[in-house]
């Protein structure tokens, strides 16, 4: 068995630009004993990344690394490239975003499996036969067919490319694994069945396991002992339910803070942020009985390969004035299907009815392109829909021109970027999105929506790919607009939390259809239907260890 | 030691027993099988959120042939129509040269099949390239076939050879370029291909002609073998490898460097990708990290270029051919033009043609094998 330990670990990266140099992590010291668990918990850039890749000297040529990294006794510094190699995997392996590009996509997946092998022999699997059987066995581990070893990632779904991901991992029987984000971007089921997959193979064999999240509710559920870092400094360490009931740091409150509890009254419609928005309304418009959009027997078919697919069946849905409604539901359930189709972006099947102020969705070019002024789309990732070479203000201004509204188009801008809380906002006009934050880019893409002052906006998880404490600031944004402007917002998720912290009702989705729908405290406190509860159980509470097993 | 981790059910979580593959009693594979209460264990088996499967080989490559026969058939049009609008009339030309009767000149128009109403002509043209038959040179008086099938061969010797050597050499410097990025190597690597690449063929192959074939005389200055030597023979073999180089040599050294800079910027846009950074967790050494994972998937745009540049490549050989008086299809071009000779211009345009839809044809298949992604569409 091998112990991993941090000894004042400081990690800098040298740069030639005025910058200068970059210090990723700045005096760590943290142990891994064998068999334990650990989680670091930090927001991006708090260097948690940096660290566990200096386990096993993976960092860039530009890291300069001081202090210890000890890996069974040995400092890893010290390893010729031989060594380090034969470490690499044999004794300690990564379990990477698989859900992202962390395998090769032109290889059999099967095949990057045994690649592993063929590199570790160890002399048990020395033959190719018996690398196969083994990598048949791994595949029997993690839950996946034999028959997907043939299969390419982009056939596999994110959970199945997770599983291959935790496979390889697996293949040559590391004393450690070291999972980086692992259930990033997967859903709440699928995120529970790794994490408890994971948490079970690492107790049967006393593997110990170090996992880097930015969901504190996440790690708690899987590591017995936990880490926060931020600006590259370790800010406390603990057991986990210390850590996260108890927490001693003004920061990791706030970080055990950003993710709701469902069924918690104080979170509820009360995203917990430092920045919250501002309401300036002295009455702030509430839910009314106006029905902004109407959705009757929607339905949309796609013609795939496997024959005709119903990817959206017989919904029915309303939208008021001044509601948020969050459509909640797994990865290819039909909620984005479901938000294009409201947009008239998607064909839907005859009988369905489609509703906006009460007229049905035009279907001419023209007619469409006034009915999208007043329904406005923002997209998941910022930085992707963002043109990387735009500034803020041609961001926003874009879709002035598009709609040929050519008076005021300053003011307009400037007003949108202050709506969306960017202030001052002609500080912003000249910036390219490559020079903001994440929570600033999706600022500017819901300024960009602002700036026609639509009635609704739809949004496609707007959230998710943000860190914890910017998601705060944007969820409360999206309430403060409700609040302002009396704004109608549809908001597509796979997070159950976020429904409870701004959505006035919301809609279960599974597979095309709504199973359960209605008022947030409602369908939250009291679900009905299975799948919800389902839902509701596979959501990580903090502090809850649930998947951890004390034998 | 290796437990299967659906023996040991965690409490509080409802985790039923997953169909194991292989198991005869596991129940197909289908969505209807996936209740809400069985879902969270049968996912191996029921992905709702998987990608569909993709399509047949076969009707992949049907759909790609049926692309290729299009743009050959729109080649066959064009190649008729365009050259009737050429101006010069090629009888009126020949009978420039030489006194000849009105009635010669009419038997011309008679045995050159320009009399007939030009639809017939083009029924006539249709059915000669079903057949076969492209109809006979008026300049060579041969059949447009058989002067093809003579002068196909050297033109393929040459461009095959240039290819192969340009492709390999322009990708090998290419991958070592993006991987030893601003190093002495990849700069001196690109400025010279660079360099060549601005230079012209027919300049080039005349500065290596005039130093090794005059100055030096190391090679000989044209044509493809000596007069009066059997090519097959082990000497005429040699003679003609000899006759290659300098042609080879000029073709090479201007086109290589497309491919190396193609190679160098996909290179470079995989090297920070994850999957690498996988792969070298995995224990791979630098070498296999490049081989294995980095440069299969670099290929892949690279690829497409390079077959778009092979038809390039069979017109840049025109103006070598010239230079070094190969006897191949363009030399042949050159003097249907002058002529002009009709059935010839439009058997080597259509020749020139299927050459390159042909490849376009193999860079589609070669693209499937080597780019799982494609097999989807």
């Amino acid at each position: 068995m091998t112990d991993l330990s941090f000894e004042n670990v400081s990690i800098t990266y040298r740069s030639s630009t005025d910058r200068g140099d970059v210090i990723a992590v700045s005096d760590v010291s943290l142990d891994l004993p064998a068999g334990a668990t650990l989680g670091i918990a930090g927001e991006s850039g708090s260097g948690k990344s940096t660290l566990i890749m200096s386990a096993l000297r993976l960092l860039p040529k530009s890291a300069r690394l001081d202090g210890r990294v000890l890996l069974g006794g040995k400092d890893i510094k010290e390893l010729s490239f031989g060594e380090i190699r034969a470490v690499r995997w044999a004794q300690a392996s990564i379990v990477f975003q698989g859900a992202l590009h962390s395998l090769n996509p032109v290889r059999e997946v099967g095949k990057q499996i045994i690649e592993a092998l063929e590199h570790h022999a160890k002399g048990t699997w020395t033959t190719p036969e018996k690398r196969r059987e083994r990598m048949f066995g791994l595949l029997d581990e993690v839950d996946l067919e034999r028959a997907k070893a043939s299969a390419y990632p982009h056939e596999l779904s994110g959970g199945q490319k997770q599983r291959i991901m935790i496979a390889m991992a697996l293949a040559c029987e590391p004393d450690i694994i070291i999972a980086d984000e692992p259930t990033t971007a997967l859903d709440v089921i699928v995120q529970k069945q790794i994490l408890s997959g994971l948490a079970d193979l690492v107790a049967d064999r006393g593997i110990s396991l170090l996992m880097i999240s930015h969901d504190l509710a996440v790690l708690s559920a899987v590591c017995a002992n936990l880490a926060i870092m931020r600006h590259g400094e370790l800010v406390e360490y603990g057991p986990s339910d210390e850590v996260c009931l108890q927490p001693q740091v003004e920061y990791t409150k706030q970080l055990a803070g950003a993710f709701p509890q469902i069924g918690d009254p104080e979170s509820r419609l009360h995203p917990r942020t430092l920045k919250p928005a501002e309401v300036h309304r002295a009455e702030p418009f509430a839910m009314s009985e106006e029905v902004v959009l109407e959705a009757k027997n929607l339905s949309v078919s796609f013609d795939t390969r496997r024959g005709r697919e119903r990817a959206v069946r017989g919904v029915d849905l309303k939208l008021r004035r001044a509601e948020i409604l969050a459509v909640v539901g797994q990865s290819g359930s039909g909620k984005t299907t479901l938000a294009r189709s409201l947009l008239g972006l998607q064909e839907v099947e005859p009988g369905s009815q489609l509703a906006f102020a009460g007229s049905p969705l035009p279907r001419k070019a023209k007619a469409l392109r006034t009915f999208r002024r007043k329904v406005q789309m923002i997209l998941q990732d910022p930085s992707g829909s963002l043109n990387p070479k735009r500034s803020v203000y041609e961001a926003v201004v874009e879709g002035l021109r598009v709609q040929g509204i050519r008076d005021r188009q300053y003011e307009r801008v400037i007003g949108a970027l202050e709506a969306a809380e960017l202030t001052p906002a002609a500080d912003y006009l000249e910036s390219i999105p490559q020079e903001l934050s994440g929570g600033q880019r999706q600022r500017v893409v819901i300024a960009g929506a602002l700036a026609l002052e639509p009635q609704l906006l739809i949004a496609d998880e707007p959230v998710a790919s943000l860190d914890a404490s910017v998601r705060g600031e944007i969820l409360s944004l999206f309430l403060a607009l409700k609040k302002n402007l009396g704004m109608s917002a549809l908001i597509i998720t796979h997070d159950l939390g976020l429904a409870w912290n701004i959505a006035d009702t919301v809609a279960v989705m599974k597979k095309g259809e709504i199973v359960e729908y209605g008022e947030v405290d409602t369908v939250l406190s009291n679900p009905q239907h299975e799948y919800t509860q389902e839902l509701l159980a596979a959501v990580p509470r903090l502090g809850s260890q649930s998947l951890v097993r004390n034998e | 030691m290796s437990t299967p981790t659906h023996d040991d059910p965690q409490p509080g979580e409802s985790r039923p027993e997953d169909p194991r593959p292989g198991d005869p009693a596991a129940p197909d594979a289908s969505p209807e099988n996936s209740t809400a209460a069985s879902a969270p264990g049968s996912v191996g088996t029921a992905d709702m959120d998987e990608p569909p499967a993709g399509g047949s080989f076969a009707r992949y490559l049907l759909g790609k042939i049926g692309g290729a026969a299009t743009s050959m058939v729109l080649v066959i049009l064009l190649g008729f129509f365009a050259f009737r609008m050429l101006p010069g009339d090629p009888v009126l030309k020949i009978a420039k040269e030489r006194p000849m009767s009105p009635a010669q000149i009419a038997e011309l128009y008679r045995q050159y099949g320009l009399d007939k109403p030009v639809i017939v002509q083009f029924w006539d043209y249709l059915v000669g390239i079903v057949t076969g038959d492209l109809g006979e040179s008026y300049v060579y008086r041969k059949s447009v076939s058989s002067l093809i099938g003579d002068y196909l061969g050297p033109t393929l010797l040459l461009t095959a050879t240039a290819a192969v050597i340009a492709i390999a050499l322009g990708l090998w410097l290419g991958q070592l370029s993006a991987w030893r990025r601003n190093s002495l190597f990849d700069k001196l690597a690109s400025s010279t291909s660079l360099v060549f690449w601005s230079v012209p063929t027919f300049w080039l192959g005349l500065i290596l002609l005039m130093i090794f074939g005059g100055t030096l005389q190391w090679l000989p200055t044209g044509g493809m073998i000596t007069p009066g030597l059997d090519p097959w023979s082990p000497a005429g073999i040699i003679d003609v490898i000899k006759h290659l180089i300098l042609p080879v040599i000029s073709l090479v050294a201007v086109v290589y460097a497309q491919f190396l800079m193609v190679m160098r910027a996909s290179l470079l846009e995989e090297m920070n990708e994850d999957y690498l950074t996988t792969a070298r967790a995995k224990g791979l050494n630098e070498d296999e990290v490049r081989r294995r994972h980095a440069v299969p998937n670099a290929l892949l745009p690279t690829v497409t270029v390079v077959f778009l540049h092979i038809g390039g490549l069979i017109a840049g050989a025109v103006t070598v051919e010239a230079v070094f008086s190969w006897p191949g299809l363009g030399k042949l071009t050159f003097e249907a033009i002058r002529g002009p000779d009709l059935p010839l211009l439009q058997g080597t345009f259509v020749v020139f043609s299927a050459i390159i839809i042909l490849m376009n044809l193999a860079a589609d298949i070669v693209y499937r094998f080597l780019d799982p992604r494609v097999r989807r569409a």
